[in-house]
């Protein structure tokens, strides 16, 4: 769990970024965590967990491989996810101007260590 | 879904709608039924409320033998489903929620929306329920009526 | 407290049977649930050991029908009877509306009898509710037996029934005295909600 929290720091050091999870998709819940004080996780945690679930049916409707990289935009700021090895799921929550390409890159980087 | 009193629909049906919830059933901590979604016979939501109620009273009972805080809610994970229950006060007394929810949700969102429609309930639930005559004087005469149906005499 | 609802014009009572290990109270719930028409009555819930004893609770909800307007539901309790389970009996008291106690009429049980109903004051105590204040009537169970073995209702009437509330000599194996038992507490119950009491 340390190894986590420290690898989540290579997400949450990129411009933009105020917090990452790990988080598993069956459950909704929050595996592991590194947030800055004002954002509460577990809400988070299990909205993007049953969004990444329904994204995963929808392109299996669609005959297409399962997403690799969710980014959403809001008008105050972004949630980033990418699917992991097994039932998780890594989450960034970041500001309006996060470096997304930088942030994907080190999401991308800890799904595939196989968390 | 069916409430005994208006005022906790429109927070449940919130609840159900955001959760995907299967079965929901809301309780008195002595297992008396105060609202439900999703049961087919009347009879088995008095049942399910009483093992909700009886496993909730026995988790307290378990935190007070052990020393610790009260636990506010456990779940357990089936192959399939899974079950949350919770204690909360209300105006009105503490209740109970008993959810169980398939693949289509999850414990993180029934969490979460049970938690939204908890503090709901607190601001809308009206104060304790005057006390007063609730039965007629002549009220005998039908119970015995309903006691010979109900045994055949 | 009973559950009335003014909306749905529904009263919900918490009657719970009490008393010593192997008295008869699952018996009560098994010979009611086997005379009650299928659309009165709901499946009998058993938390029971492998030997069939009590673990947690019996339950039964009979649905009475309707009683001044209100359609009226019954949960019949029972708690387990063996001394040690009385964190689960306590349990299962919280809340109820009205207490069968069933004694058992063998004079070798006497004391089992006399210790239990002390336990029922003292679990009572604990959820703030005073014995007194509490519609209940008493079953002497298995009247059925050798006169030579039990003690007779008048005789049991005389070392227990204290308060001189209603009792009812029994055979719950046959169903003797289960339905006059059950009709008892009924009308206690719901006297006491005719008056006015309070209401959850």
């Amino acid at each position: 769990m340390q190894d986590l929290a420290v690898a989540l720091e290579s997400i949450t050091r990129v411009h933009g970024v105020r917090g990452a999870m790990v988080v598993s998709v069956s459950d909704g819940l929050v595996v592991a965590e590194s947030l800055m004080e004002d954002i509460d996780g577990a809400p988070i945690a299990a909205l993007t967990a049953s969004l990444a679930t329904r994204l995963r049916r929808t392109t299996e409707a669609a005959g297409r491989r399962q997403p690799t990289f969710l980014h959403l935009r809001a008008d105050t700021g972004t949630v980033l996810a990418v699917p992991s090895s097994g039932d998780l799921l890594v989450v960034a929550i970041g500001e309006q101007d996060v470096n997304v390409g930088l942030a994907r890159l080190e999401m991308l980087h800890l799904a595939e260590r196989g968390i | 879904m069916r409430a005994l009193e208006p005022w906790v629909e429109a927070p449940l049906a919130t609840f159900l709608a955001e959760s995907s919830a299967r079965l929901t059933l809301l309780m008195t901590s002595a297992g008396q039924v105060v609202a439900q979604h999703g049961f087919t016979r009347a009879f088995d939501v008095m049942s399910a409320a009483a093992l909700g109620a009886a496993i909730m009273a026995s988790t307290d009972e378990l935190a007070r033998l052990m020393e610790v805080p009260a636990f506010h809610a456990l779940s357990h994970q089936g192959a399939h489903y899974g079950l949350f229950l919770s204690g909360f006060d209300t105006p009105r007394g503490r209740w109970i929620g008993l959810v169980v929810f398939g693949p289509e949700s999850s414990l993180g969102l029934v969490q979460l929306f049970f938690q939204r429609m908890v503090a709901d309930l607190v601001t809308v639930a009206p104060g304790p329920e005057p006390t007063g005559q609730v039965l007629g004087e002549d009220f005998e005469d039908e119970l015995n009526a309903s006691l010979r149906t109900l045994f055949g005499q | 407290m009973s559950l009335v609802n003014f909306t749905a014009r529904e009263i919900t009572c918490k009657i719970v049977y009490y008393g010593p290990g192997r008295s008869g109270k699952t018996s009560n719930l098994q010979y009611i649930y086997s005379r009650v028409p299928e659309g009165r009555r709901g499946r009998m819930v058993s938390l029971a050991t492998k030997g069939d004893r009590t673990l947690f609770f019996d339950f039964l909800p009979l649905e009475l029908g309707t009683i001044s307007g209100f359609a009226t539901r019954f949960q019949l309790y029972t708690v387990p009877g063996q001394v040690y389970y009385n964190a689960t009996r306590k349990l299962v008291l919280q809340g109820a509306d009205g207490v069968v106690f069933v004694a058992d009429s063998q004079a070798r049980r006497f004391d089992d009898n006399l210790e239990s109903l002390q336990n029922l004051q003292e679990n009572l105590l604990g959820h703030g509710v005073d014995i007194r204040d509490l519609p209940i009537v008493y079953q002497y169970n298995k009247q059925d037996l050798p006169s030579d073995l039990i003690l007779s209702p008048g005789e049991l009437d005389d070392a227990l029934n204290f308060r001189g509330v209603k009792s009812y000599g029994a055979d719950c194996l046959s169903g003797n005295g289960v339905f006059e038992t059950l009709r008892g507490i009924s009308e206690l119950v719901l006297k006491r909600l005719a008056a006015g009491s309070p209401v959850a």
